[in-house]
């Protein structure tokens, strides 16, 4: 009996090519992309986008900025280009997400020093940059130690994240995991932990001590920026989830006939996809609302001040994803065979599209991939918002995409159902 | 005199096909005002496509469907249709009252006619009680009335039902035969479909039955009867003792019905014969048994059924 059972429900499973695909298949896309989000599997190390202004325009500091743009941890933007932009510049390009960093070198009592304009919400690249500036400085101030010769020599090796408290530093990053002094180096290029430790303590004995200051542009008072990040990430992720749920019921109207008996009324189906599109758009904004509202009770996430972006993002979001879901319906046949797909599609979407994790984490591959993803888009767009304090017209591209991808997914539905519609 | 009335619903040579395989091969009948017709047909034979041609959800290849005189497709013909589907087409996690006003909405009811037309149908239905329980709390009976009304809000001039009754006890079939009796007296046409040859029987003004994609027999049950399996009735007679070979030349003598035929063996006790009037052939066909020699236990009269007319014309059981 019990093997019985036990044949009766393989077979059941065989015959189930949906429940198959859940079992076996969508776990490892799930390991597949998780793995190349963090082991980096495919395509190149992650690199922090930095930009470097030379204020003291000295022979060391020109050698410094060679070197800097020449670590393999950083890159240089916009394309290469970024030396020669004052800080003004620099700071701006911080402010609108260009760069995660800009590294300002100037001079301070005779001394070279550098002030690290930062994005706090890329904690990542914060430390990584600081690390490896605090070494070049360190380096680079060596008596009969050219800087551009020691930098280039440490920058070409490559290894494990190391601690150590190469240099005098200050830090101002609202929410970030480690404290003042205590320098991460993630991507630094070094190849042995202890030996790099040992250089930079040695050059710290031998020589004055640089100073490397870390200015947080994006300001002091907010909230810690990773909670608006999850608040949209998380939003919009169940929105997409909400709407497949809700587009279902068009399959589910299909399947009991409704869909028929409706269509023999006088509504039309331009009329139902529409009803059904108000509908998903209005509670994917109360979702969103709600996420964004607990936000700011619990969490400090500052709704209020920004409730004119927060409405044209959510607007336009909530729509896109609408359509998104009435269209997954429409491709499918059955409620089994969209469930599948939505848990598929969506979780794809929300692990490469910074739902579940960072962007900033990711390759320059992965996150060029990401952009195809509708949450990508999405989150971009409240990252504007909430974190860097853009005017609503700088959320053009955002709103522009994510209303095109919404009006696509919606006339693509509208097509689909035709088949619905007569025989 | 007799003043000729216009269908309500007319089909001429509705032909379908889906891919090679041909669903209606030239249906063609009519459907009077206020008319009742059953349409039957085996599994196949193209009932569900001939009904979705009708609901303007099929497109036809070839013919001609008019709905008081209009083409089906045309824009104000679904303001004159009922459609109840065999499956429960309803909201189960509304309640009565909210899917007869969703769907008196979508049939263009609004304000006051519309509250008129949900209380009426609430009384009709015999849910007044209740209305404000989801209808997926129902029994099945209960639910295929609120499917049923929620097809008729709007006054259909026609109401097409798909299968009213399946999975529905006596009780609940009485009732809903019930209610389309009452709305065939206010002046809806109703076509509907059934496995329950009593129900066409009874239940209906006519009866079409359609098999392989044409309608091969059109009439009220009387004109089926008599132009299909004929008017005799088949009398079975038990004898109080075996029969045998010796008395068959007696009860040869017997000729009845439209044929002519003998009386048949149909068992040791049991004896069959076809007689066209009751009251005058049976005393002589019980006289000539007993000349033969037997004494009649017990005499059983059958009259032709829908269903001896459905074998006769299909060679099929409705259910094949």
């Amino acid at each position: 009996m019990v093997w019985t059972v036990f044949t009766t429900h393989v077979r059941r499973l065989l015959h189930n090519r949906v429940e198959l695909l859940l079992t076996f298949v969508v776990p490892v896309v799930f390991f597949s992309v998780f793995a190349l989000i963090f082991a980096r599997g495919v395509g190149m190390t992650p690199r922090v986008r930095v930009a470097i202004v030379d204020e003291a325009a000295t022979p060391v500091s020109g050698a410094l900025s060679e070197a800097f743009a020449e670590n393999p941890g950083l890159r240089l933007m916009p394309d290469g280009d970024g030396v020669g932009w004052t800080r003004r510049e620099a700071e701006r390009s911080v402010r609108r997400g260009g760069v995660s960093m800009a590294i300002v070198l100037h001079e301070q009592r005779g001394r070279l020093a550098a002030d690290l304009l930062a994005d706090s919400s890329d904690q990542v690249a914060g430390q990584v940059v600081e690390a490896i500036v605090t070494r070049g400085l360190a380096m680079g101030s060596l008596p009969g130690r050219p800087g551009g010769a020691g930098l280039a020599g440490a920058s070409g090796r490559r290894g494990p994240a190391v601690s150590g408290a190469p240099a005098e530093t200050g830090r101002t990053f609202p929410g970030a995991p480690s404290g003042r002094g205590d320098v991460a180096i993630a991507q630094a290029g070094f190849t042995d932990a202890d030996s790099l430790a040992a250089d930079v303590k040695e050059d710290v004995e031998t020589a004055a001590t640089p100073r490397v200051r870390v200015v947080d542009v994006m300001g002091d008072d907010k909230a810690n920026p990773v909670i608006s990040m999850y608040a949209a990430g998380i939003a919009v992720m169940f929105l997409l989830f909400g709407a497949t749920t809700g587009g279902g019921v068009l399959l589910e109207e299909k399947e009991s006939h409704t869909l028929e008996r409706l269509l023999s009324t006088r509504l039309t189906m331009d009329q139902l996809l529409l009803g059904k599109w108000f509908y998903l758009t209005a509670v994917g904004i109360v979702q969103v609302t709600v996420m964004f509202v607990w936000g700011q009770a619990v969490f400090g996430v500052d709704l209020r001040g920004h409730l004119d972006g927060f409405a044209m993002m959510t607007l336009v979001t909530a729509s896109a994803a609408a359509a998104f879901g009435l269209l997954l319906a429409t491709l499918c046949k059955t409620r089994g065979q969209l469930n599948a797909l939505a848990v598929i599609v969506v979780l794809t979407m929300s692990a490469l599209g910074g739902s579940m994790v960072p962007r900033y984490v990711m390759s320059p591959e992965l996150r060029q991939a990401g952009l195809w993803t509708f949450n990508a888009w999405a989150l971009d767009g409240y990252d504007k918002v909430f974190w860097r304090d853009l005017p609503a017209a700088e959320l053009s591209p955002q709103l522009g995409v994510l209303a095109a991808c919404g009006f696509g997914f919606l006339v693509v539905a509208r097509l689909m159902a035709m088949r619905w519609e007569t025989e | 005199m007799i003043v000729p009335v216009a269908p309500v619903l007319e089909l001429e040579d509705v032909r379908k096909s889906f891919g090679s395989q041909a669903a209606l091969v030239g249906a063609s009948f009519s459907l009077g005002p206020a008319e009742r017709l059953a349409l039957l047909g085996p599994n196949g034979a193209g009932k569900t496509t001939l009904i979705r041609c009708l609901a303007g959800r099929t497109r036809p290849d070839a013919g001609q469907i008019r709905m008081l005189g209009q083409a089906i497709g045309s824009g104000g013909v679904r303001d004159f249709l009922g459609v109840v589907p065999q499956e429960i087409a309803v909201y189960s996690d509304l309640t009565t009252r909210e899917n007869l006003t969703v769907f008196g909405r979508f049939h263009g009811l609004r304000g006051r006619i519309l509250r008129e037309r949900v209380r009426w149908a609430l009384g009709w239905t015999g849910l007044e009680p209740r209305s404000s329980d989801l209808v997926g709390t129902f029994s099945g009976g209960m639910k295929r009335r609120v499917n049923l009304a929620c097809g008729v809000l709007h006054r259909p001039k026609v109401l097409l039902l798909d299968e009213p009754t399946v999975g529905v006890d006596p009780q609940s079939r009485e009732q809903i035969f019930r209610m389309l009796e009452e709305l065939s007296e206010a002046g809806t046409a109703i076509l509907l479909t059934t496995h329950h040859l009593d129900e066409a029987q009874t239940n209906s003004d006519r009866i079409v039955i359609i098999d392989r994609g044409a309608v091969v027999a059109s009439g009220t049950f009387d004109d089926l009867v008599r132009e299909t399996v004929g008017g005799d009735r088949v009398v079975r007679l038990r004898v109080d003792r075996p029969l045998d070979e010796a008395a068959e030349p007696a009860l040869n003598r017997h000729r009845g019905g439209d044929d002519g035929s003998a009386i048949r063996r149909a068992g040791d006790h049991v004896l069959t014969a076809r007689i066209g009037d009751v009251a005058r052939e049976l005393p002589g066909l019980i006289r000539t048994v007993r000349e033969a020699g037997y004494g009649v236990d017990d005499v059983e009269v059958r009259s032709p059924s829908l269903h001896h007319v459905f074998l006769h014309l299909t060679g099929r059981q409705l259910r094949d």
